[in-house]
């Protein structure tokens, strides 16, 4: 029965294996380890997400490719894992801050986001018929209250706030750079640039605006806020999360 | 969509003999004075008839009377009581006192007990012992004599604001101090002016322009408010009691 | 006569400088029987926002429920204060969603909202039974003396009134008003919210 690959406990996911395993989650880690490397780095002043987006073959058109999404305005989301798992999860977190928004006027701060999130993976962990979601997210968001906020959410449900974390492929070399890289007081412009060398270390391939997806907090100023009290000229709040175009990054690399 | 009403029986037709027109009016008895104002706003339903129709009327040197509800039967009851005090005048050489007009106006508005007059009477004015004075009745007859009195449709915003400024209610007087029981005429007209504001702003039905008759007492000057902006003398004699009426604009929308 | 008349009372609010009143009767009646003269109709909602119900006496209890049952959920939830402006659209929402059945209450709030600069800004709303928001610069009034509230708060409220020429303006208002109505009376509660506290008083108004 103990065999290498889990045996009687690695499918039925309602079943701790008798060392307190739930090997289903392991396996979706798993699979979240042979995914892109991406990344989060919390500044002073803002964060930056980034990933690499790999295509399998040149005649794909990785223009379709998006692996930062935009939540609300106030939060942005990258992954590393399995893809049609991430639109889904991006699906009921954009729902689920619209539904927010229709009750309170406002659109969610970072740690309810986040919590919805992990509870909707939680469920996929103790749920009869459904396998674990084969992703980890970094979500990345601001609100008044806590300020800027990097979270980084895992298959099992579980969720932590980070300073700057990796996930994918490379994690264990790019957290093992950006301990090294990592200050409390870096600005948003150096901590977009140490993303990029972070990601540049175990690159595949050549490193460029079509192979890169960043996505960035600005923090708001207080007369930001004010106006976004009332609407601004367009009647919205000035979005907080945006993802840089391909000429920014192009821009940032050229640096 | 066919006209299915025909299915659901007889049409039937009733003429309905009375409207309601809107406005507001209000009287303030002073000690040896009496204001009485109202808007000139005429409307019928959500559509303004008029933006100028006086419901506040010079009925004597001492007497002035505004109506309010049913326009129509207000203008022919006012029309009705001129024509009496007329004849009063032709039988008796002298304009009817205040007290008289008030047990008048009962009798006349009791006459149409099953088919009314559709009008709150205001009667202000001065009694024969040089006070002022303010009759208010309903569309039947009942009256009273106050110092104060609003009615039509503003009446539920601007009474009890009369009752917190001209009676005092709520309020207590310091200490060994007591509330006047009459105030100076500026601060009658400063009150007025206020309340038909405030009904304005909260009143569909109240605004365009503002009357107020000002009645004085024998041998009483106007004391520092002859010099206001829209002041014009209405009475037939310089020795007897004095008619003025002020008017106001107020919002048009 | 209509069921939000029913039970009686009036609740109103107003914003002066640096800091809001809102004040009720207390009042409950069934008809024209008066049934207790001990009803208080403002709740707290947040150490800075109190929100007002006439209404329906048995909606204005379940509603409170309603609310504090969610305002204690968002605070465990969110672990972050309550803003006026937040809690006015979980109100709103709240009442939509009974769009076609609704309580039968007229809510009205009165609160200080934090700024983005720290400071605290004077914040007051009223909605229809059906959520309808109404933010006002100056009062915001609700119940069966509605209309005399209305003459009387035009005529005597003016802007940047400090707390005790606040909590006169409103008082006056409320007792004149009152006993213009002969839903409404019996006393009255007053709550004026600073910054750095709320003040609350019971008023002897006529007592019939």
């Amino acid at each position: 029965m103990a065999t290498a690959d889990g045996g009687a406990y690695s499918y039925s996911l309602t079943v701790f294996s008798p060392s307190g395993k739930l090997v289903q989650i392991e396996h979706a880690l798993a699979a979240v380890s042979q995914g892109t490397t991406s990344l989060g780095i919390k500044a002073s002043n803002g964060i930056v997400i980034a990933t690499e987006k790999k295509s399998s073959s040149i005649l794909i058109d990785d223009s379709m490719i998006e692996k930062v999404a935009v939540i609300c305005p106030n939060i942005g989301i990258v992954y590393s894992g399995m893809g049609p798992d991430f639109r889904i999860l991006i699906a009921k977190a954009r729902k689920s801050a619209q539904a927010y928004w229709k009750i309170y006027g406002e659109y969610p701060p970072t740690l309810v986001l986040t919590q919805e999130i992990a509870t909707v993976m939680q469920q996929a962990t103790q749920s009869g018929g459904v396998r674990p979601y084969g992703v980890s997210l970094l979500v990345a968001g601001y609100d008044v209250h806590r300020g800027p906020t990097l979270y980084q959410v895992d298959p099992s449900g579980s969720y932590w706030a980070w300073k700057a974390s990796a996930i994918g492929k490379n994690m264990i070399n790019a957290k093992t750079f950006l301990e090294k890289r990592y200050n409390d007081d870096i600005s948003l412009e150096d901590a977009i640039h140490t993303a990029l060398l972070t990601l540049k270390e175990g690159f595949e391939g050549q490193m460029t605006e079509k192979t890169l997806e960043i996505g960035i907090i600005t923090v708001p100023s207080t007369e930001e806020l004010e106006a976004g009290k009332i609407g601004g000229e367009t009647g919205r709040p000035k979005p907080t999360f945006r993802k840089l175009t391909e000429e920014e990054v192009r821009d940032y690399l050229a640096l | 969509m066919p006209d299915m009403s025909v299915l659901a029986g007889p049409q039937q037709h009733q003429f309905n003999p009375y409207a309601e027109n809107g406005g507001t009016i209000l009287a303030i008895a002073g000690a040896d004075f009496t204001v009485v104002a109202g808007d000139t706003r005429q409307s019928e339903g959500y559509s303004i008839q008029t933006r100028y129709a006086p419901k506040v009327f010079r009925l004597t040197d001492r007497a002035v009377l505004a109506v309010n509800g049913f326009a129509a039967d207000g203008n022919m009851f006012v029309k009705k009581v001129k024509q009496r005090l007329e004849w009063y005048r032709h039988a008796h050489a002298k304009d009817m006192p205040l007290r008289a007009i008030a047990r008048l106006i009962q009798t006349m508005l009791y006459a149409q007990r099953f088919f009314p007059y559709y009008v709150y009477n205001i009667l202000g004015g001065i009694e024969e012992d040089g006070s002022g004075a303010v009759y208010s009745f309903d569309p039947v007859g009942s009256y009273e004599r106050e110092a104060c009195r609003a009615a039509g449709a503003a009446q539920s915003l601007v009474q009890p604001f009369l009752d917190n400024q001209i009676y005092f209610k709520n309020q207590t007087a310091a200490p060994g101090q007591s509330h006047p029981t009459h105030l100076p005429l500026s601060d009658v007209l400063s009150i007025v002016i206020d309340s038909f504001t405030s009904a304005t702003e909260r009143h569909i039905e109240v605004g365009d322009g503002l009357e107020i008759y000002i009645v004085l007492a024998k041998g009483r000057s106007l004391q520092g408010v002859e010099g206001l902006r829209g002041l014009r003398e209405m009475s037939s004699r310089e020795d007897g009691e004095r008619v003025f009426v002020l008017q106001r604009e107020l919002k048009k929308d | 006569m209509s069921i939000m008349d029913h039970n009686g009372g009036s609740v109103i609010a107003m914003a002066g400088k640096d800091c809001v009143a809102i004040a009720s009767d207390l009042r409950l009646g069934a008809g024209a029987q008066t049934i207790a003269m001990n009803f208080e109709k403002v709740f707290p909602v947040t150490d800075r926002l109190y929100m007002g119900l006439p209404g329906l006496a048995t909606d204005v209890i379940t509603l409170r429920e309603k609310f504090r049952y969610l305002t204690n959920m968002f605070h465990i939830k969110e672990s972050r204060p309550l803003q006026p402006s937040t809690f006015a659209h979980l109100l709103s929402s709240t009442l939509y969603e009974r769009r076609f059945g609704p309580y039968f209450c007229e809510p009205v709030l009165a609160g200080l909202e934090l700024t983005p600069s720290g400071t605290y800004q004077p914040y007051i709303a009223g909605t229809d039974l059906i959520g309808c928001l109404n933010f006002a610069k100056d009062f915001i009034v609700a119940g069966t003396a509605s209309d005399k509230l209305f003459g009387v708060a035009e005529g005597l409220w003016e802007p940047d009134l400090g707390p005790e020429d606040l909590f006169e303006t409103i008082s006056q208002t409320l007792l004149n008003s009152v006993d213009r109505d002969a839903y409404s009376g019996w006393g009255a509660i007053v709550h004026v919210i600073t910054a750095d506290k709320v003040v609350t008083r019971t008023l002897k108004g006529r007592m019939d």
